[in-house]
């Protein structure tokens, strides 16, 4: 039999490593979700049609992913019982695989929509779209930075640029609108771009999400003193 | 790095008799035969065979004891003749500039050479794979070679924070331990960013050049045509047609001029420059050589520099290019006898770095073209170029530095860009990991910012940010 300090010592190991795991899954889970974004884009970018059906098939695997680091954390609140940092690290797990979930889906949609791009022209904005999803997708690859080395400085930079992409998003909204206005045949193609972007603009809002959450894991405080600005400025920046 | 190996060598040999010792003991068994001799209990034939004997015995003994001490000593004055093999090798892998790892069960770092420490930034501490490297291909990779299965080579891209290409080439290893996972998985990255951008930059190079050439290039062959049919003899028309050649020809020269210089930067973008230059020195280069451009139109250059000197990490041939195509679109796309404010200064941290504090106008539009990740404790030089001109519609400013864009109606005249100048500016500034923000507002001018890291001159390292290890544990 072990003495009683040794034992104590035994479960916080265990309990330590079961939380490095779980944030490792997380990880996992997050370079899953960039991955997928990033074929999504080159899949319209290069109109690759097997890309895009090998995007649509990998989503499943993050799904199947949730529900694993789902399980975990249940089974970690209910044996371990968690107080203070190991709660928030639990909760915050739990809502980043939410988000993540969320972004594959997105991610999925995207790539979904590459056949019927390719079946017309291709539009000159396609770059504006590749160049709005690098840009959502670096801000996802931060945010992962910044959850797995609990850096809060880089969750918070990747907080205050959304409006980055709210702003890429509403040029190209007008300009695919001028673009259908100027040509019925275009209306097809650019409203697949449109929702695209939409989608695109919806992973820029999960990775601030998740910005929030890395923020309220590491801190235990809220990040709402200040929203990020909106596309339409009501003052100047401090 | 104290090594395991050597202690063998520099522990002392178990105690040997020393040769004192030996002639100590002959003395004394000398003594005793002498004792006996006198006392009459010994005869003396029996007395000198006891003395042979005993000679012999310590001279066998002296042997011994000078043999036995001769490789210690040469052990002491060399280390050893040569390296064992696993000294070697490790010698070698610490060295190797190409990252090598070694993943353990459960995909828990066990080894990685300098090289991968720093291409992964891992701690002191390995940790696991999967927090280091979100590469989903790469881990199954590394799980199948944990399991026993061949070894597989996976190419992945990453973004951030600057595009790079890696081949990752994962073996599994059996290695000599009791229990039941004795494999491990070598993994192996190799960089292959620059074969990769040479590749598409010719592609991009060909394709761009013989897009953007035609056009010039037919208008220049249609001329031609004209002057040598039925504008043959009109010495007015010939005039005019060589004059707008000659514009045609100058414009393709800069296109190609341009071109050049994009591909350059381009090719080095995922090199960080390593030189340092004053950015305030530059500014004051470039707005004295433009000087005489801006007074042909009357238009005034504004400088204000705060501070001496703002020194940035980069290359100055760049930032001077950067510089002088930001000073360069602001006199062209302002209107005569307008004002262009160039300001310069040094120890922004990023907030403050991206747009200036106060907005040009109330519905202004700000965009970051180009950043780097966030680092609150960088700082950066900054340099701001303000021009009183037509400004930018806020739907082109995400377009503003692709290559070959020209907001409408700027696309013909005497005075159109290549439409390169930017995405010129934006590549160099990636490289510089710096970043390019641009703010404007119709009618009322722009502001372009460009932000460039400082060499570290930060006061001894101020709050360090708070380590994650999974924290103090509940009772």
């Amino acid at each position: 039999m072990n003495s009683p300090a040794q034992q104590g010592h035994h479960i916080v190991k265990a309990f330590s490593e079961e939380l490095e795991q779980l944030s490792a899954a997380v990880a996992t889970m997050g370079g899953l979700a960039e991955s997928l974004i990033s074929d999504a884009i080159d899949a319209i970018v290069t109109r690759d049609s097997d890309l895009a059906l090998d995007v649509v098939e990998r989503d499943k695997r993050i799904d199947a992913l949730q529900r694993d680091i789902e399980r975990q954390i249940i089974r970690l609140l209910a044996l371990r019982q968690p107080l203070a940092w190991d709660l928030r690290v639990c909760i915050a797990a739990l809502k980043i695989t939410a988000d993540l979930e969320r972004i594959g889906d997105l991610a999925k949609n995207i790539a979904r929509r590459t056949r019927a791009l390719n079946e017309a022209e291709p539009l000159p904005l396609a770059k504006s779209v590749e160049r709005m999803g690098r840009l959502v997708q670096g801000h996802l690859h931060e945010v992962l930075d910044a959850y797995v080395s609990g850096e809060v400085a880089g969750a918070v930079g990747v907080w205050e640029r959304d409006d980055d992409v709210d702003e890429h998003y509403n040029a190209l909204f007008r300009e695919l609108l001028t673009c259908m206005a100027g040509d019925a045949q275009l209306i097809g193609p650019g409203t697949h771009l449109l929702f695209i972007a939409k989608n695109l603009e919806r992973v820029g809002d999960h990775a601030t999400n998740i910005a929030e959450l890395v923020h309220y894991a590491v801190t235990g405080t809220e990040l709402l003193a200040e929203r990020p600005k909106g596309a339409f400025p009501d003052g100047p920046a401090s | 790095m104290a090594n395991p190996a050597n202690n063998s060598w520099t522990r002392r040999t178990p105690d040997r008799p020393r040769r004192r010792d030996i002639v100590i003991t002959a003395l004394l068994g000398l003594v005793v035969l002498f004792v006996l001799l006198a006392s009459g209990t010994l005869d003396p034939s029996a007395w000198i065979a006891a003395s042979l004997a005993f000679a012999a015995l310590a001279f066998i003994y002296f042997l011994t004891a000078v043999t036995s001490v001769a490789p210690a000593q040469a052990a002491q004055s060399t280390v050893a003749p040569r390296p064992s093999e696993a000294e070697s090798a490790t010698a070698m892998l610490e060295k190797i500039v190409v990252p090598v790892l070694l993943i353990g069960p459960g995909g828990r770092i066990e080894r990685a050479n300098p090289a991968a420490r720093a291409f992964l930034a891992l701690g002191a501490e390995g940790g696991l794979l999967s927090t280091s490297l979100r590469q989903p291909r790469v881990l199954e990779a590394v799980s199948a070679a944990l399991r026993g299965e061949p070894g597989s080579i996976v190419e992945y891209a990453s973004i951030a924070p600057i595009e790079s290409h890696v081949r990752a080439f994962v073996e599994p290893i059996r290695m000599p331990v009791a229990g039941p996972m004795p494999w491990r998985a070598m993994l192996v990255l190799a960089d292959e960013t620059s074969s990769k951008r040479a590749e598409r930059m010719r592609a991009d190079f060909l394709a761009n050049a013989s897009h953007e050439l035609r056009t010039p290039l037919a208008s220049l062959s249609g001329f031609i045509d004209t002057l040598r049919g039925p504008a043959r003899d009109d010495e007015e028309a010939r005039d005019r047609f060589l004059g707008i050649m000659r514009e045609q020809t100058d414009r393709m020269r800069r296109l190609i001029d341009d071109l050049l210089s994009l591909s350059r930067v381009e090719m080095n973008e995922h090199m960080p420059p390593a030189g340092e230059a004053d950015l305030c020195a530059i500014v004051r280069d470039v707005t004295d050589s433009l000087k005489p451009m801006a007074a042909v139109r009357s238009i005034t250059l504004d400088l204000s520099i705060t501070g001496d000197s703002a020194l940035i990490t980069g290359d100055r041939d760049q930032i001077y290019e950067v510089v002088e195509n930001l000073i360069e679109n602001a006199i062209k796309y302002s209107p005569d006898g307008a004002r262009v404010h160039v300001t310069a200064l040094g120890g922004c941290p990023r907030d403050d770095a991206e747009h200036p504090a106060d907005r040009i106008a109330p519905e202004s539009a700000r965009l970051v073209l180009a950043g780097p990740p966030f680092d609150a404790r960088q700082r950066y030089g900054v340099l701001r170029v303000r021009d009183h001109g037509g400004g930018i519609e806020r739907r082109y400013l995400p377009r503003l530095s692709e290559r070959f864009f020209r907001v409408d109606g700027q696309k013909s005249g005497p005075a159109a860009g290549t439409g390169l100048g930017l995405a010129i500016v934006k590549h160099i500034i990636t490289r510089h990991r710096g970043g390019f923000a641009v703010e404007s507002a119709p009618g009322s001018g722009s502001v372009f910012s460009v932000f460039l890291p400082q060499p570290a001159l930060r006061p001894a390292q101020t709050v360090q940010a708070e380590p994650v290890t999974a924290g103090v544990a509940t009772e």
